[in-house]
């Protein structure tokens, strides 16, 4: 099962997102910030990184950023109430392989995952 | 044709319940009649009750800003400083005296403050009052400021109780 | 067609100094005591002027004017008020109908000039206003019709609420000039070499948060299950010391952010306690004991207002082709103007004045309602006016396919 690592600094989604992809995914961390989504990225290089964008300390597009920086065959899939153009474009640039915007309905990102890490 | 003559033809019975008079956001009011003064919904405001035992006069000012240098529109009780200025006047306007006049305060928070340096309006606006009331020699015997939460308030002018009350919590009287 | 902020500043003075005046003719008429609380300009569609008034029956009284100005005002008194003003007016006159109906027309005629007469003063120019028609309606309906029933319009509103003291009744003044006329008078006093704001423009703003606060109401209903409608989205001006009666004392739950870029400001999402016990248990996927309001309530809440503000924002980001950040949500639970106070004070540090966006949505399936409130920076605003193009209006959505294809 592909390893997936979960930055949210909100509890109930990253519960929501645990409930929809423990099933066919082993969840190696839940982070609250971009600080914390670098630093655990590093040390578990998972497959797969679901990464919020409005987080306190740093936001998901600067660690996807500094993610995709190390290494550029990361995947990391924005996963944001942000729905604003501007913001998909800077997360395009940071190396987003994937946006999904909340609210979300299951089957949407189990296809955004399926495009991005196909299993 | 009806004329009206000016006279109370029902002159309301209003008991023993001393009069309410709500003080408004940048307002302040005073009495001289035992009255109760209430204000409510301070969150970084702070609600300033100044009464003097002796004359039975009180006044109560509710301030949002620490001082008229920041923006200026000519109304005094918006600020701290000319705030607590105007309500200090207006209370020896109706016979009170500087000298016996005590102090309460209450408000200030820290709530939803997203200034990233510096300190809070909350805590800044607490600090002006300090400093105003010390120029003019007021004594602050009471004071529940700071914390993240609203309160509402009512100052007894007979008895200068301040009664703070939040959402959330028990009222307590200083 | 432009306006500027110290001219709204202006009007907005003279429709409450009006009511203030209008207010006092009555109190010495009838010994009662009352204080206007609260004055505001605001932009809204014709359809959805007078929402304070639902629920209430009132008796009132409406003039037309003209002149230099031209429209309609109503002042409505709900029926205990009346009742209590006619009493005051004539001991025991309630009872009689007849007495109770002069009497109301009375103070309102007297009123009415105290209102329309700063007016006139300022404009250097007469208003004339019909005599009274007395009307007894519930809600709405006590409001005048509108002259131009066809067109679905936005119309500045002032409205005064007008508090009797010592007593839980408040009556209003709603005065609604004639689009044309007022927009003349308006632009004929703005200094439009200083801090002008194009009219047209604020419409379209207007019609974009429209938008917005649908976008909320359907993140809300795919979060929920709970089929939700966007209600009013208006745009009001009123000094900043008022701002924080713009919401109730009531308590309320939900969520502030500040928001940054053009333009920035704060955002609140709030929900009565009920509702926010609500809304939260239908996100969760399993049933809550009690009716408390519990740690896992808030979390959810917080994720919800924050997708609600997202939803909200993102619109004006698309329009503007700029992007509005925000940051994470600060969950609140307190009086209703206590969580305004704080965000009033510093917007207030750099402004006397304030530009409030207000909408708010429910449902009819459960008890359920929630606000959203923007108070953006004044500044701020006109520059994101300057640069609204009105021809993007209905870009509000951003296409995700096509930015990853």
């Amino acid at each position: 099962m592909p390893d997936v690592l979960i930055a949210d600094d909100s509890e109930f989604m990253r519960n929501l997102l645990r409930e929809i992809l423990e099933e066919d995914h082993t969840i190696v961390g839940e982070v609250e910030n971009g600080v914390e989504a670098v630093e655990v990225y590093k040390e578990e290089t998972p497959d797969l990184v679901m990464m919020d964008i409005v987080m306190p300390i740093r936001d998901g597009i600067e660690a996807t950023d500094e993610i995709k920086s190390a290494n550029p065959d990361a995947n990391v899939i924005m996963c944001t109430s942000v729905g604003q153009e501007e913001k998909m474009k800077e997360a395009v640039k940071a190396g987003a392989d994937g946006y999904i915007t909340k609210p979300f309905q299951k089957p949407s990102v189990i296809e955004a995952i399926e495009d991005v890490v196909p299993s | 044709m009806k004329v009206y003559d000016g006279t109370q033809s029902t002159d309301d019975d209003q008991g023993t319940e001393p009069e309410r008079i709500k003080v408004g956001i940048a307002e302040y009011k005073t009495t001289t009649d035992d009255a109760v003064l209430t204000t409510s919904g301070l969150g970084s405001c702070i609600g300033v009750g100044i009464y003097d035992d002796v004359s039975g006069a009180a006044g109560l000012v509710h301030v949002m800003l620490p001082t008229a240098e920041d923006i200026d529109d000519g109304n005094r009780a918006k600020f701290a400083d000319t705030g607590v200025e105007a309500l200090v006047e207006a209370l020896e306007d109706a016979g009170a005296s500087r000298a016996s006049m005590r102090a309460k305060m209450a408000g200030g928070s820290d709530m939803l403050d997203f200034s990233e340096s510096g300190s809070s309006i909350g805590a800044r606006n607490a600090k002006q009052v300090r400093a105003t009331l010390e120029e003019f020699d007021i004594p602050l015997v009471g004071e529940d400021v700071g914390g993240d939460h609203g309160r509402s308030l009512k100052l007894d002018a007979g008895t200068g109780d301040l009664v703070v009350k939040s959402a959330n919590t028990e009222s307590t009287t200083l | 067609m432009n306006v500027d902020i110290q001219s709204l500043g202006t009007f907005n003075q003279l429709a409450h100094e009006g009511a203030q005046q209008a207010t006092q003719s009555m109190a010495q008429m009838t010994g009662i005591d009352a204080s206007v609380d609260v004055t505001k300009i605001t932009l809204v569609d014709r359809e959805d002027v007078g929402e304070a008034l639902v629920g209430q029956d009132f008796v009132g009284v409406q003039f037309d004017f003209e002149g230099v100005l031209e429209g309609d005002t109503v002042l409505a008194f709900d029926t205990d008020s009346a009742d209590t003003m006619v009493d005051a007016l004539i001991p025991g006159g309630s009872d009689d109908e007849a007495m109770a109906r002069s009497g109301v027309e009375e103070v309102g005629n007297i009123m009415m000039s105290g209102f329309i007469d700063g007016w006139a003063d300022y404009l250097e120019a007469a208003i004339e206003h019909s005599p009274p028609t007395y009307i007894e309606k519930s809600g709405r309906e006590v409001l005048p019709e509108t002259r131009h029933p066809d067109d679905h319009e936005q119309v500045f509103v002032f409205k005064s609420e007008i508090e009797w003291v010592g007593e839980s009744v408040n009556f209003y003044i709603y005065m609604l000039p004639e689009y044309e006329a007022f927009a003349e008078v308006m632009t004929e006093h703005a200094d439009t070499e200083g801090d002008a704001i194009p009219i047209d423009k604020l419409h379209t703003f207007n019609e974009m948060t429209t938008s917005g606060t649908q976008k909320a109401a359907d993140n809300v209903e795919m979060m929920t299950g709970i089929p939700t409608e966007a209600e009013v989205s208006q745009i009001s001006f009123a000094p900043i010391t008022d701002v924080p009666k713009q919401i109730g004392t009531d308590t309320y739950v939900g969520t502030v952010v500040e928001f940054t870029g053009v333009p920035s400001g704060y955002l609140l999402v709030l929900f009565d306690e009920v509702s926010a016990i609500n809304v939260a248990e239908a996100m969760m996927p399993i049933e809550m004991d009690g009716d408390e309001l519990t740690d896992q309530h808030e979390s959810a809440i917080e994720e919800l207002g924050n997708i609600m503000t997202s939803g909200f924002v993102d619109g004006w980001a698309n329009v503007l082709q700029t992007s509005v950040d925000h940051s994470p949500p600060r969950l609140v639970h307190d009086m209703g103007r206590s969580i305004m106070d704080p965000l009033a004070a510093q917007v207030g540090q750099h402004q006397e004045h304030a530009f409030i966006i207000d909408s708010r949505m429910k449902t009819d399936d459960i008890e359920f309602e929630a606000e959203i409130h923007a108070l953006p920076n004044e500044q701020e605003l006109r520059r994101a006016l300057e640069d609204l193009d009105v021809e993007r209006a209905d870009e509000t959505d951003a296409d995700v396919e096509q930015i990853f294809e």
